[in-house]
């Protein structure tokens, strides 16, 4: 593809995502919304698109949530507060304290379930969790839980949100072919009512590359030293050592290896199927 | 050129079903396709679980194959992988966990939706039928808008599988005197049915009134499923084969749910394959098994056999080979705690069926027209016993080696 094509295509794709984010405020006012930003490259992006929108037809800026799940990389910090002052976010790190503080602030740490304030032994208990203790992980089944999920629904129960931008992109797994830019989750046991809104879903690993770089949009400078994908930092991994995520195979090999999460997820439903 | 759907449901009992005999009344529908079915009267899961029978389903080959399965071993061959290979739009849609992506079941398929990634409640931990076909019609009428080249679909329900904590609305279809809370079925699974407990005769019953329940709401399901493709002109181009991976065990060896047991009430599957432009229904009395399964779905499009495909195509009808059926099964309930493994087989020939265990290095043998509940050993007595036991001993622990160079994962 020359140069040309290339900015030719991004700025289709840009176009394309900032109709779904036009659609998303003609549904909700700028307050109803909450923008979710984990400083990766896929989040940024949704980010720097609704701002393009916003500051294109002068619309406020909807509030930005961030989770710390306790285990995240310090250039990710440094990234998301550089970039929240240069560009005036109204922003909310979100971290489950009681957590942390039961585990000592250490990683892998044996917590027990009655040092837990109130809130978080009933979060366990919802999830049908029936042990005494667990490990502070931030990717297993009850880590992830408090840490993310929990924080999360705290946040959209405080502001009453009714819809949040995500930065999912459908290539990244099989199973997210079927996935809408609008995606309404009905209240359930776990989750309130809201609507999940992906601006990016049509952009490819290489687009949003190829995007960054046209449009000097700034990533975290982990990518540069060969990570693909940056989620908790004990179990984020360099793909290739030395060389940028950009100049990577990104067609040929896997963008997630060892997806931690989904082991979590398959392992969870099986549980309560009945097995394990 | 005709499509090809596979509509399979998870641990349905083949005794459930009116068109194979029960007068539960739960399978109106299903019931009501019969003149345009091909009836398969025995057919046999090659495992008692999902892993253990979907190896055969998907991919026509045994679970215990290619050494101690994790994910699905790339040695194996998805049917979707021919397929596709041939220009055949390929699509998925279930909810099981032991067949999603992470565990490689995903190869081969232009749309393959495992649902993993959706937030479930506990007491009904997967996406529901009616989820399934709504997520199938977008597809199908997507589908309907491009250039039609023909497809294989795949969809799965999990609906009859415990917890066993059906709605109220299909209680009252099935049995309105039945008022316990939703608690209380949770319960009841949680106390009964994951301990194996069978001790209270009443609670067994109680959970296979509410599996019943299940098996009716699926039954609608079904009827709204055709009513997709009928909907979307599809019914008279396509062919639809119906099955399960296995049944559910309610106190008739002593335990509940299904582990790694190749009794009946597990390994006895319906198999029923749909077709609008045979009107006159049919029965099949061979023994069939769910291995034949792909390689029918090969010989429906008019492909060249899959070399590494373990079963035979079902169609068309009669000149089968005449093999046996062969199942095999680890107790998974015994994987964790670092007990041997308990790894178990079967054998089948017309209505004889042997059994191994091979950690109690016990062999069972059953008359199944004599004694359909398998309840009589004959293996002392029996004089063909010797013959089976032969021909069954080869597949026994053949996993140990295997599984020393490693299954992947």
């Amino acid at each position: 593809m020359t140069e040309q094509d290339k900015v030719k295509k991004c700025a289709e794709l840009v176009e394309k995502s900032k109709k779904v984010v036009r659609d998303a405020f003609n549904k909700f006012t700028p307050d109803e919304l909450a923008i979710t930003w984990t400083g990766g490259k896929d989040s940024t992006t949704t980010l720097w698109i609704i701002r393009q929108v916003c500051q294109e037809d002068k619309i406020k800026l909807p509030k930005v949530m961030t989770i710390d799940e306790g285990d995240s990389f310090p250039e990710i910090h440094d990234f998301i507060n550089k970039w929240s002052k240069e560009w005036n976010l109204d922003l909310e790190w979100c971290v489950n304290q009681d957590a942390i503080d039961a585990a000592g602030g250490k990683l892998n740490a044996l917590v027990k379930v009655k040092d837990l304030n109130e809130r978080n032994q009933a979060e366990i208990k919802r999830i049908g969790y029936e042990e005494d203790t667990f490990r502070f992980e931030a990717e297993s089944y009850v880590g992830n839980h408090l840490m993310k999920t929990v924080m999360f629904n705290l946040y959209i129960e405080r502001h009453n949100v009714k819809a949040v931008f995500q930065g999912l992109r459908r290539d990244e797994q099989a199973t997210r072919t079927q996935d809408d830019y609008f995606e309404k989750k009905e209240a359930a046991h776990l989750i309130p009512e809201h609507v999940r809104i992906k601006p990016i879903l049509h952009f490819t690993e290489r687009d949003i590359w190829n995007n960054i770089m046209i449009n000097k949009i700034p990533y975290c400078i982990l990518y540069e030293r060969g990570y693909r994908s940056l989620g908790a930092a004990s179990t984020s991994q360099i793909a290739v050592e030395g060389v940028p995520a950009w100049e990577q195979d990104l067609e040929h090999t896997v963008e997630r290896a060892g997806r931690r999460q989904d082991k979590e997820q398959m392992m969870k439903r099986l549980r309560e199927l009945g097995y394990m | 050129m005709k499509n090809v759907i596979l509509l399979t449901i998870d641990a349905l009992r083949k005794d459930v079903l009116g068109c194979y005999g029960s007068q539960g009344g739960l399978t109106p529908f299903i019931d009501s396709l019969q003149n345009n079915c091909l009836k398969f009267t025995r057919a046999q899961a090659s495992g008692p679980y999902t892993q253990a029978s979907f190896t055969g389903l998907l991919t026509s080959s045994y679970y215990l194959e290619y050494g101690k399965p994790k994910g699905l071993s790339p040695n194996r061959t998805l049917i979707s992988e021919p397929l596709k290979r041939a220009g055949i739009i390929t699509a998925a849609f279930h909810s099981n966990p032991y067949l999603c992506d992470y565990l490689g079941w995903n190869r081969g398929w232009d749309v393959f939706y495992d649902s993993m990634e959706e937030e479930v409640d506990e007491r009904i931990p997967y996406i529901k039928g009616n989820v399934i076909n709504s997520k199938v019609d977008e597809w199908l009428t997507s589908y309907r808008q491009g250039d039609n080249k023909p497809f294989f679909l795949w969809l799965h329900y999990m609906d009859i599988h415990e917890p066993y904590v059906p709605e109220r609305k299909y209680i009252d279809m099935v049995d309105p005197s039945i008022t316990i809370s939703q608690n209380e079925m949770y319960n009841l699974f949680k106390d009964v049915l994951l301990k194996r407990d069978v001790s209270d005769e009443g609670a067994v019953k109680l959970l296979k009134k509410l599996y019943d329940i299940h098996v009716r709401e699926v039954d609608g399901y079904i009827k709204e499923f055709f009513a997709i493709l009928g909907k979307l002109d599809l019914l008279p181009n396509s062919v639809i084969i119906m099955t399960s991976d296995h049944g559910d065990e309610f106190g008739e060896h002593g335990g509940l749910s299904h582990d790694d047991k190749m009794y009946s009430e597990l390994i006895d599957v319906p198999l029923l394959i749909y077709d609008l432009s045979q009107d006159e229904g049919g029965v099949c009395d061979a023994l069939a098994s769910n291995v034949d399964i792909p390689p029918t779905i090969i010989y429906l499009f008019g492909l060249d056999p899959v070399e590494s495909f373990e079963g035979h195509s079902l169609l068309p009808l009669g000149g089968y080979p005449g093999n046996g059926c062969f199942g095999e099964a680890i107790d998974q309930r015994s994987q964790r705690g670092g007990d041997m493994e308990k790894d178990s087989y079967f054998y089948r020939e017309q209505d004889l069926k042997v059994i191994y265990r091979a950690n109690l290095d016990s062999w069972e043998m059953y008359d199944l027209k004599a004694d359909p509940k398998e309840l009589n050993n004959i293996i002392g007595t029996s004089p063909e016993a010797e013959e089976l036991k032969i021909k069954l001993k080869p597949r026994v622990r053949r996993w140990l080696k295997d599984n020393l160079r490693g299954e992947q994962k």
